[in-house]
């Protein structure tokens, strides 16, 4: 079903590109990364991410804010959204750094009951609590957008108006494998701004199209300004949703997604240059090269034994 | 009389009393929520309209003296498109998608609609899951067999060239078995219906329930979610007697029981009701919600009217008890 085009997605990615297939070169000269250690979700998340932020030159004053964290779904026991700690400690200090505002979105691609999910996984009671809005980007109003990038072959796609509002888009991943892509951190969270009621549940219109493919096309369309992925319990194995849980005790900073998503393939043990959309987003989206990346915070070590992942991904792991 | 089993002070809230002033409350609130277009938008705070809200809202609103459903009709009329499906909001592509079955559905006993809803119909007819072809029912039988199920059960997509999905086939199969006579093109309907309730029950979680409709993945089951399950279940009440069915039946009175969102709860009210559970203490449950005329989501609040109105939801859903 979903898997069949995710599959073949992955193939067209690793073929040679003849000629681009992006409108522009969106990478910076060099891009930071910062790796904070965080054993234990708790209230000191906020001084540890905010102690973070510092090592950024990041100027939010008079601007919208929207974090997107990784929500699909609630299973008990299972680890499989941005913890919603992490994402209060992000809100709180974008409001210090002087942000406008600063709102929590997100379309989950597996539950339509976004309440629910909200609910269950402890999102609507810190939420309101901080008062702190959260958008439904599922059931948002649309803008037909022109894609910036044709590797999937849609011209547009309908996206919610509280995405292209916003003036900063912050992607809180969780650190995840995942069954069809290889790996779910921040460029593939950008599928949750994808609407369900246009594009169904789960997006499948993506899958069909190439899940590669759309998150290249998704990423070049709609910029993705920072990076905060939650890896202080990640997941492994038969992710998104049934993997199991990995304490990686560590949270990922960056002001390029690409950047981060390679280091965060680093941490997992897996060959960033193996996974298709970092692979081909290092051609115009960010920096994968270690090279170019200023590493900050603690470094970027290989675990002693990579993340397990289902058997088609197994290529992805470093020798 | 039935009694709430919540007490305020010494004074005991009567279910039936309290359920119908809570009804008319936010049945108000849906009909101020009615564009000027006639149509209603997913969110309070959104003025772009929408079919599937509408929908929901013109099903609730259908039978009281509140909103102007006429201009609901209209709406739903003038956004039909020319082959004969609905998009998901005036201005969208136009090839269609499942809101068509929920648009058909309001239709059914508007006399001037009738052409309209024929086109639906054969849309919908016309419109199945991608694996229903001959190349990708191969192709998911042979080389991609993560998601277990059975490509010769094929029901409806979300949207047309994807594969089929529960919800979008529920529908589909709620609305076709509405159709008063398989006359006019339309003969191949029982065929149809037939494969969407063989494809519901294939993609099963294997505990009973179901999701969007990936059951098991890798070999790992999938958790079923209570409202994929309840529109599901209402689409098989012929068929309760099934294992499948009554093990997603107590699956979803098990379930239902913990909720605390009013969209998965009114539509387990709604399903337990139609397989004939008990469903008055869901109901206090759900009148019980904080804020529910504040509920942002527009087709929850409009879900949630239904579900306080069952005879009628259920009749407008096709439901016979």
């Amino acid at each position: 079903m979903i898997g069949s085009a995710a599959l073949a997605a992955g193939a067209a990615v690793t073929a040679p590109f003849l000629l681009p297939k992006y409108h522009s070169d969106q990478r910076p000269k060099r891009s930071r990364v910062a790796i904070l250690d965080a054993q234990q979700y708790s209230q000191q998340l906020d001084q540890i991410l905010a102690a973070g932020l510092r090592l950024f030159p990041l100027d939010v004053r008079g601007k919208r804010v929207l974090l997107k964290p990784n929500l699909v779904d609630y299973i008990p026991g299972n680890t499989i959204n941005t913890h919603p700690l992490l994402v209060l400690a992000a809100a709180e200090s974008f409001r210090r750094l002087g942000a406008e505002s600063v709102l929590v979105a997100e379309g989950p691609g597996h539950q339509r009951d976004t309440h629910l999910v909200l609910s269950q996984s402890g999102y609507d009671r810190c939420l309101r609590d901080e008062r702190i809005q959260f958008v439904d980007l599922n059931r948002d109003q649309l803008i037909r957008t022109a894609l910036r990038a044709s590797y999937t072959g849609m011209k547009d796609l309908w996206l919610p108006r509280t995405v292209l509002e916003a003036d900063f888009l912050v992607s809180m991943p969780k650190i995840k494998t995942h069954h069809w892509s290889g790996v779910t951190l921040s460029m593939k969270n950008m599928f949750g701004l994808v609407p369900g009621a246009r594009y169904g549940w789960p997006k499948n219109i993506l899958h069909w199209k190439g899940i590669q493919e759309s998150i290249l096309d998704l990423c070049a369309t709609v910029p993705i300004h920072f990076v905060i992925a939650d890896g202080i319990v990640a997941m492994e194995g038969n992710g998104p949703l049934n993997g199991s849980a990995r304490p990686l005790g560590k949270i990922v900073l960056a002001d390029d997604s690409v950047a981060a998503d390679a280091t965060c393939a680093r941490l997992m043990g897996f060959e960033p240059e193996r996974i298709g959309h970092i692979h081909e987003g290092s051609r115009f989206l960010g920096n994968a090269s270690p090279a170019l990346i200023e590493q900050v915070g603690e470094t970027a070590n290989a675990p002693a034994t990579p993340f397990q992942v289902v058997p088609e991904f197994r290529r992805l792991r470093a020798l | 009389m039935l009694f709430d089993s919540k007490e305020i002070s010494h004074y005991k809230v009567p279910t039936m009393a309290t359920d119908s002033l809570v009804l008319s409350t936010l049945l108000a609130e849906l009909a101020l929520r009615q564009l000027p277009c006639g149509g209603w938008a997913a969110l309070a705070s959104s003025s772009q309209p929408a079919i599937e809200p509408t929908c929901y809202s013109a099903l609730a609103l259908g039978s009281v003296p509140a909103g102007d459903i006429e201009r609901a009709q209209d709406f739903l009329l003038h956004t039909q498109n020319p082959n004969g499906s609905w998009p998901v909001f005036p201005g969208d592509d136009q090839e269609g998608g499942w809101v068509t079955s929920l648009a058909v559905m309001v239709l059914r006993e508007v006399v001037p609609a009738i052409p309209a809803r024929l086109q639906g119909f054969h849309w919908l007819m016309n419109c199945a899951g991608k694996e229903s072809n001959w190349f990708w029912k191969w192709k998911f039988r042979i080389a991609d067999r993560h998601v277990r199920f059975d490509p010769d059960k094929y029901g409806w997509p979300w949207f047309p060239d994807t594969v089929s999905w529960v919800v979008p086939t529920a529908f589909a199969v709620l609305t076709l078995n509405q159709i008063p006579c398989s006359c006019g093109g339309l003969e191949q309907v029982s065929y149809r219906v037939n494969r969407g309730v063989e494809m519901l029950l294939d993609r099963a979680c294997p505990g009973g329930g179901w999701n969007a409709g990936n059951g098991v993945v890798y070999g790992s089951a999938l958790a079923p979610h209570a409202d994929d399950t309840a529109i599901a279940l209402l689409a098989l009440r012929d068929r309760a007697k099934e294992p499948v069915v009554q093990g997603s039946v107590d699956y979803l009175e098990r379930v239902a029981a913990t909720l605390t969102a009013p969209w998965s709860l009114a539509w387990a009210i709604l399903a337990l009701t139609a397989h004939r559970r008990p469903t008055t203490s869901l109901s206090s449950s759900l009148v019980a919600l904080p804020d529910l005329s504040s509920i942002e989501d527009t087709s929850t609040l409009a879900v949630v009217c239904l579900a306080l109105d069952q005879p009628r939801a259920l009749q407008a859903f096709g439901v016979t008890l």
